[in-house]
């Protein structure tokens, strides 16, 4: 049974967009990596035109980082100081991001441009990972301990207005932070991104934040990052879909919480050499597309001669007529569904451990 | 068995790692040339 989405204008088929989110969530939770350059390709895949699916896997990204910062600030796991430099970085890089996508999507470009950003950034992740996971393997059969240096000082080291971080007990430049903001929102509102794959080892090795605050700090940074490229891309093109973002949401925060639970039980690093495989094949997947295939067969379906139901007439009215509450609701409805999520989360957490109490 | 046969038998696995190894490589190397060949020919 196929869906219509009034706004993308096209059938999905809405067990697999949940299945598919669902996957993408284990893998998320499993390896600690964020879904969205994953998600927004197996979206384009399903034929979602690619500036509908950078949108809507915005919106998603959204909600799953409100579910886990919930959990990291239930916990005191976040340096909000350094997260506010970060999204300070994180805003003007955003709105460079969504100008030149304005400019992209003017010369009518812009699905050629992020279906190369996708394979790019997928091979070298892939790449890099690969490598990686291989040495380890290697390093681990011959039973080698590398010796790393405790500290590496790069040029952005130097930069001036040091500030002291007393929660991640740092003393850094302003800049630093302000950077790293800069690089991951301009690629966040290019590709529906949350960036966590560069501001998670940007936090580890150039800032050098303790790793405990790390996961909590960078969801936050993306909960800020997210609303504004789905503000921006709601308002300017009215591109969100919310019966898509509603399946999205639901697929990768039940599937985020499978993943989490395995990765507590099996070794995960053996594993990352096999995620490396994926992304590179995805990666080729979407290079087969943009070079050789001559036009994807999708299946898109002009709603011309579909009869829309009420709920999907209300969503493309609201939009096009109301596009700045539009974008205010999107937000606020993937920050209600991530905060649900997370407490839904702790409810069953706090159960189960009265459960097994009682046993 | 002749020691000289058994230091050839302990280098077998060692030999497989390699070609591995530079089987990996090797993909990777076409993979990227794929992909900017690809890039190249689509912008031109």
């Amino acid at each position: 049974m196929d869906v219509f989405l009034p706004i993308a204008q096209v059938f999905v088929n809405p067990i697999e967009i949940l299945l598919l989110s669902a996957i993408v969530g284990v893998l998320s939770g499993l390896f600690g990596v964020g879904g969205g350059f994953l998600m927004t390709p197996f979206l384009i895949f399903l034929g979602i035109p690619p500036a509908y699916a950078v949108a809507n896997e915005a919106n998603n990204i959204l909600a799953t980082s409100v579910s886990g910062s919930t959990t990291h600030y239930l916990k005191n796991t976040l340096d909000y100081k350094m997260g506010l430099m970060i999204v300070i970085g994180g805003a003007i890089g955003t709105s460079l991001g969504i100008f030149t996508f304005s400019y992209f999507k003017g010369i009518g470009k812009i699905d050629t441009v992020i279906s190369l950003a996708y394979m790019y950034i997928l091979a070298i992740i892939g790449t890099l990972m690969l490598v990686e996971s291989l040495r380890e393997i290697d390093q681990a059969k011959r039973n080698v301990l590398l010796k790393k240096k405790a500290h590496v000082h790069y040029w952005i080291h130097g930069l001036p207005l040091r500030m002291r971080f007393p929660k991640s007990k740092l003393y850094e430049s302003i800049f630093t932070p302000i950077i790293i903001g800069l690089i991951v929102g301009f690629i966040a509102a290019i590709m529906g991104i949350g960036g966590a794959f560069i501001l998670v080892p940007a936090m580890i090795y150039i800032i050098k934040m303790p790793t405990k605050l790390v996961p909590g700090t960078s969801l936050f940074v993306t909960i800020f990052v997210s609303v504004i490229v789905t503000f921006l891309h709601s308002f300017n093109y009215g591109s969100i879909d919310l019966l898509l973002v509603l399946m999205l949401v639901i697929g990768s925060i039940i599937g985020v919480q499978i993943g989490q639970k395995l990765g507590e039980r099996i070794d995960s690093s053996g594993l990352r050499a096999l995620l490396a495989i994926l992304l590179l094949v995805v990666g080729i997947a979407i290079a087969y597309d943009t070079f050789f295939a001559e036009q994807v067969q999708v299946k898109i379906q002009s709603s011309v001669n579909t009869e829309l139901n009420f709920f999907s007439s209300f969503i493309i009215d609201f939009s096009k007529e109301m596009p700045f509450f539009y974008g205010l609701f999107t937000i606020m409805f993937a920050i209600i569904l991530g905060v649900c999520a997370a407490l839904i989360r702790r409810f069953a957490s706090n159960l189960k451990s009265k459960i097994f109490i009682k046993s | 068995m002749h020691p000289s046969e058994i230091k050839n038998f302990n280098k077998l696995p060692r030999l497989k790692t390699s070609y591995i190894k530079a089987g990996i490589l090797v993909s990777l190397l076409a993979y990227w040339g794929v992909i900017l060949v690809g890039t190249f020919v689509t912008f031109n």
